[in-house]
Parts: C-alpha cells; sequence; structure tokens
C-alpha cells in the first residue's frame, strides 16, 4: 500500500520531479552500489578458503539492498565496462551470477599461480581481460585470434582454474579453487532455508534469524546467507510492526 | 472551483488584485500546493487554464484510478461456469460485452454495462452457449476472442481440436476448423482491414494461418520445434505476428513474406558468452507461455516458466533487460496477461498463483499485488474506459476490481448532511435537475 501511495503522489507531483531531476547524478547512484558491494564483501568469510579466493558477491545480493533491480543491473553492467568489477557464471543456477572486484581477482590469481610454471601465461590472460573484455565465456576462435594463445596456453589457462570447460571449443572464465566456494555456498543456502521452512508457520522474524546458532552446515556468516535468500526470492519479505518477516517461498526448486 | 481557489488567495494575501493573480498562474500553483488543495485539483487548473493539454489530465486520472484497483462489494459477475475460467475477451468498439471461456467447454457473454442507477450491479450473463447446445465443444474452451469490427460474432478455439466461429445471433458456429492436435491459443488481427487471418498456435510446431474470408487454412508458418502456446498479432501493423511456444523461442513473423520469420528473440542480445550453448538465442530458459503487445504496439511482453517476464523492443527484438525478479508461472499451457492502456506508467497485470500482479512497464517494480481469487487465477482483461480489471480464475469467479472512488470534497459533504443522507446513494449524474414540480 506505501508503495502506491508513494506513486499517486510521483505522478502528481510531476513539477517537483522536474526540480528534482537536476539532483540525482548517476555518479551518485554508482557509489551507492559500490558501497553496498563494499558492505557485502565484508560479510564473506576469507579465513574459510584459507585467504585463496577472492571475496566473492553474488549479484542478487544487490536486489536484497535495493529496490530498483533494473537500475541495479543497469550499474553492475557499467561498473564491469570499466573493467571494476568482474561478473562470473557459477555452475549451479544460470541466473546466478557471482561478482568480483577486479584487482581483488587479479591478487589472488597471481598469489595462487606464483611458483608455477602457468604464472606467465595467466598474467598474459589477466592483462588482456581486466580492463578492455566483460565477457562471461570465450569460445576458441576468441582465444586464437582475438587474443592469441597458442592450443598449449589455453591448457595451462584451464589446468590454473581460470577457464572452465563448457563445451566442446568454449570455455567459461571462472575463479580460481572456488569449487569448496559453491559446494559451501549451495550446503549453507539449503541449511538456511530449512531454517526458515521448519518454523512455525514457515516464516520467521530475520532479526530472530540472525539470533540463530548455525549449525556446521553453515559456513558463512548468517547475514550473507539472508541476502542471498532475499535477493534470488527463494523467501518472501513482509514488513510487520516488529521488523522484517521472512517466509518461506513454496514451490521452490531446493 | 477558480473562485474557491481567488478566494483562497484573498485570504492568504489580501493585497494581492485579481489581475496580478491571474497573470502569475504559476504562482497560483505554488499556491495550491501550499494551501494543501487535493493534488489532483492542480491538473484539473493547468487543464482549465490552457496550461497542460487535456490529455495529460486525463493520463494522471487514469493512473491514479489503476493505482486505487481494489474489490467492490458493489459490483459482481453473475457466476455461471462450473468449471475453471480459462479466458475472457472485452470487446472494443463499446467495452460493453464481454466473452468467458471454461474448462467445461461452456462460453458466456456478459453485459458490463451499468443503466441501473444503482451503485450495486451484477454483470448478467446475457446468453450462454451451454452444456446442452448441439454445437459446444466438447472439451475445455482455450481462448474466446470478439471479431474485431463488431460484435455479430466470435471465434473460440478448444482442447476438441477444433476452432469455431460463432454467430452471436443465433450462437451456432458458421464456420468449423478441425485441427490434429489440442488447439492452445489463436488470435485475430485487432487492426487488420485488408486481411482476416486467425492465427492458430496447436500442439504441432507449425503455426497456422486460417481465413475467414473463404473459410480455409492458407498459409503454415514453419519455424519452431515445440508446441506453439501462444500467438499474438501486433496491434500497430497488420502484417507482424508473433509466436511463443515450448521450445523457448519466440518468433515474429511478416506474414507477407514466403520464407520463414523475421527474427528470434534473444534474451541475451546477442551475447552468446552468457549462458550454456543450448541456451543460446531462446528468449527464455524454459517455455515461453505468454505474450502481450503494450497498447501502442512498440514493445512485448513474454513470460516463460522460468519465472521470468521479459519486456522486448518489438521493432528490432531487443532485450530491454527491465528486471521484474521472479514472476511465478507454473502454468502447463498459455497465460494471459494484459496490459493497461491510456496511463503515465504503464502497469502490467499478470496472474501469479491465486493473485493477480501489478508491475510498472517499464520500472519493473511491483507495485501490488491484487488478492480475491480462492484458486489460481488463468486470465485477465484490462477495461481501458474505465479502469477496470476483470480476472477469472479456477476458482470459477470472475472478479471485477474497481477503482476506489474519490472521496467527495469538503463542500459537497456539507451540502449532503444539509439535506439527509438518502441522497448519497444515487450518483449526481443520474439526478433529475431538469424535471418541473408541476407535471
Amino acid at each position: 500500500m506505501n508503495r502506491k501511495r508513494a506513486l499517486i503522489a510521483d505522478t502528481f507531483c510531476l513539477t517537483k520531479r522536474r526540480r528534482c531531476a537536476a539532483d540525482s547524478v548517476t555518479g551518485e547512484s554508482q557509489a551507492d552500489i559500490r558501497s553496498s558491494l563494499q558492505y557485502l564483501v565484508t560479510l564473506f568469510s576469507r579465513k574459510l578458503f584459507n585467504d585463496s579466493l577472492p571475496p566473492v558477491v553474488l549479484k542478487h545480493q544487490l536486489y536484497s539492498l535495493h529496490n530498483d533491480k533494473t537500475s541495479v543491473d543497469k550499474q553492475v553492467n557499467e561498473l564491469r565496462e570499466t573493467g571494476e568489477l568482474l561478473m562470473f557464471q557459477l555452475g549451479f543456477d544460470s541466473e546466478a551470477f557471482a561478482l568480483v572486484f577486479a584487482e581483488d581477482y587479479r591478487a589472488k590469481v597471481l598469489q595462487g599461480e606464483a611458483g608455477r610454471g602457468t604464472l606467465g601465461t595467466v598474467e598474459k590472460f589477466l592483462t588482456k581481460l581486466i580492463p578492455s573484455c566483460s565477457d562471461l565465456s570465450f569460445n576458441k576462435e576468441k582465444m586464437l585470434k582475438e587474443f592469441l594463445f597458442t592450443d598449449s596456453e589455453i591448457t595451462q589457462l584451464v589446468k590454473s582454474g581460470v577457464l572452465t570447460v563448457r563445451d566442446a571449443g568454449s570455455w567459461w572464465l571462472s575463479i580460481p579453487n572456488s569449487g569448496k566456494f559453491i559446494k559451501y555456498f549451495i550446503k549453507g543456502r539449503k541449511a538456511v532455508l530449512g531454517m526458515v521452512k521448519k518454523s512455525k508457520y514457515s516464516e520467521i522474524l530475520q532479526t530472530e534469524l540472525e539470533g540463530r546458532r548455525t549449525t556446521s552446515q553453515v559456513k558463512f556468516q548468517m547475514k550473507y546467507h539472508i541476502h542471498d535468500i532475499i535477493g534470488a526470492e527463494l523467501v518472501e519479505c513482509i514488513q510487520t510492526t516488529s521488523g522484517t518477516l521472512l517466509r518461506y517461498v513454496d514451490g521452490n526448486v531446493n | 472551483m477558480l473562485l474557491f481557489c481567488l478566494i483562497l488567495i484573498n485570504m492568504t494575501y489580501p493585497s494581492m488584485t485579481f489581475a496580478r493573480v491571474c497573470s502569475n498562474i504559476y504562482f497560483l500553483n505554488d499556491l495550491c500546493r501550499h494551501a494543501l488543495l487535493p493534488l489532483q485539483m492542480f491538473f484539473a487548473i493547468e487543464r482549465q487554464s490552457g496550461l497542460d493539454d487535456p490529455v495529460r489530465l486525463r493520463r494522471a486520472e487514469s493512473t491514479r484510478r489503476v493505482l486505487s484497483l481494489e474489490l467492490n462489494h458493489n459490483r459482481d459477475v453473475d457466476r455461471i461456469h462450473g468449471n475453471g475460467i480459462n479466458t475472457l475477451d472485452i470487446e472494443v468498439i463499446d467495452g460493453r460485452y464481454m466473452l468467458s471461456g471454461g474448462s467445461d467447454g461452456v462460453i458466456v457473454i456478459y453485459d458490463l454495462e451499468n443503466n441501473s442507477k444503482k451503485p450495486q450491479y451484477t454483470c448478467k450473463a446475457i446468453c450462454t452457449v451451454g452444456r446442452s447446445s448441439r454445437h459446444v465443444h466438447k472439451f475445455s474452451v482455450e481462448t474466446v476472442q470478439w471479431y474485431p469490427h463488431d460484435t455479430g460474432m466470435f471465434v473460440s478455439s478448444s482442447f476438441d481440436k477444433t476452432m469455431k466461429v460463432w454467430d452471436t445471433e443465433t450462437l451456432k458456429p458458421a464456420e468449423e476448423f478441425q485441427f490434429d492436435g489440442n488447439v492452445y491459443c489463436h488470435h485475430m488481427s485487432p487492426v487488420a482491414r485488408k486481411h482476416s487471418l486467425v492465427a492458430v498456435g496447436t500442439k504441432d510446431p507449425k503455426v497456422q494461418l486460417c481465413d475467414l474470408k473463404s473459410g480455409s487454412r492458407i498459409h503454415i508458418l514453419q519455424g519452431h520445434r515445440g508446441e506453439i502456446l501462444s500467438v499474438r498479432w501486433s496491434p500497430r501493423y497488420d502484417h507482424i505476428l508473433a509466436t511463443a511456444s515450448t521450445d523457448s523461442r519466440v518468433h515474429i513473423w511478416d506474414v507477407r513474406r514466403a520464407s520463414g520469420s523475421l527474427f528470434t528473440l534473444d534474451q541475451h542480445n546477442g551475447d552468446k558468452s552468457k549462458t550454456s550453448s543450448e541456451a543460446v538465442n531462446t528468449a527464455h530458459n524454459g517455455r515461453v507461455n505468454g505474450l502481450c503487445f503494450t497498447a501502442d504496439g512498440l514493445h512485448l511482453l513474454t513470460t516463460g516458466t522460468d519465472d521470468r517476464m521479459r519486456l522486448w523492443n518489438s521493432a528490432t527484438g531487443e532485450n530491454t533487460l527491465v528486471n521484474y525478479g521472479k514472476v511465478v508461472n507454473e502454468s502447463r499451457k498459455g497465460l494471459k496477461f494484459t496490459v493497461s492502456r491510456g496511463c503515465s506508467p504503464e502497469f502490467v497485470f499478470v496472474p501469479c498463483g491465486s493473485s493477480v500482479a501489478v508491475y510498472g512497464l517499464h520500472s519493473g517494480e511491483l507495485i501490488t499485488m491484487l488478492r480475491g481469487h480462492y484458486n489460481n487465477v488463468d486470465c485477465c482483461e484490462f477495461h481501458p474506459d474505465y479502469q477496470e480489471l476483470y480476472s477469472g480464475g479456477k476458482d470459477c469467479n470472475i472478479l471485477a476490481w474497481v477503482p476506489v472512488l474519490r472521496q467527495p470534497d469538503i463542500e459537497d459533504e456539507e451540502t449532503n448532511s444539509k439535506r439527509g443522507g438518502t441522497q448519497a446513494a444515487i450518483n449526481p449524474a443520474f439526478e433529475d435537475a431538469w424535471s418541473s414540480d408541476e407535471d
């Protein structure tokens, strides 16, 4: 109901909006997304992976922090164009995308490669990738012609974990050592959803859920998972007088 | 009304002369805001003074009405169907008659106009093609549509593999088309003058075009690889057709061309890197089961079983990437949804489970959920002249969502209480203000 009233007011206060239009700068809204991303990065537990992974944030976690999904998508794309952010396709869901800051990614990958023979190839790939290319996957022609890699170099990249096989002749961009991350993430998500589902009436206050003791299945911080399930719309968010209520949505595949 | 404003001005700014006020209309606007007059008077004042186009007031008022849709205990629709309602159609000429088709094969025609002078009104069913009729469909009726140019004829298609063209007067089919598989949907072009083709989507991957003038099937459009769940003609051009199928693809066709489709809708806009290779060039990651053009025909909305709704530019096929979030869609057949007409931010009404979700068309935000049905909602139809929404579902009810009436002005309330409460029941438009007492 609040949204409806606000919309009616908006429709009729068009003159006010015209004056305010000059104020809303796109730079401000980009800073919004960046600050949300930095907040979500703090929720990521680095120690869990012995500091070998860069902090990973999922794109739909941003939807739980901002109302307008379309503008979030737009701003994320802008950050990707400038080369500040990298997006990855995680294997488990065609709609789940992981976001990593480019400097973090570069630092961690080179740190992981230090002392190995593949270091040179990986560095070359990263320099080609980070400022200019914002693709999620690469096929053979692109690798050979545009990036001028040889077959053996491509094999080295796959071995180092920067590329994952998609199908014959094409590869996804990926984060090295991310298998463990995906495993813990899926398990944790299932456990948190189970907690919501088992509650009375399949609903629980968000503050109560944050305070609950996590089982051994849940390796990440509770808030990280909560942003994930809200953003992916696996639970419904209802505003009540005692705070936000999360209600399990039936018909989930999980 | 202007007098009221002037009195207000005199009260607050007694030093202002009449001439100065009239010459400074912008001052008037600011004053209205500060004086906390109802916001709607704003637009009325601007319209009256010629500052604004008349269309703006109309659009603003339509938007306000759509935003205040709710169930009204004064408006009801006759309950005739014994089984779920699959499809609704309101005729375009008068907006007076509504067709509904049900899972029991029954087709009903309702009169939506309120000629009684009371606010309490039930939309009566004028006639039905019931189970006792000789020509009734044997299985569920999936789509009904009025003939776009008058109400003398309507077309219905059903799971009994036939499509019937009915004469409204006699309620007998004037024409019957037989198909090989279940007919999921059909559509006639609302703007066509030169042709009277009906596009039919069946279990067969070939889209069939039937001609009403000759009574034969004259054209087949090949290109899909799965059942056709939805077909729609463009409201802008009479030769553009969109079809959606279980193979996750949406094709846009120009029926004048002999070769294949014009283009397919690609959810990633050609960016092949985003998906796995099987999903390249698809509109959705699941079956595409709903299609709807916006009123101007410039955009196309599609819904799919991947719980997503997408908005496309209908001329280029580009995905506008408006993110509506999760639009729950579990329908195995076509989903019938609709877009508002004549409002300033347009709205999409999508049946989601047992409620109807209202989204802003270009912003993608969920505005509200209209809850009222007891079971799944299958279809909804928007009445553009009165900004009303009719929805039908498995609970055999057709619900009418009516905009909330505006609160009476302060002056009217006072005069009403003086005259007595009975006057409030009659709409002032029907009040007899001209007969003299001497007769």
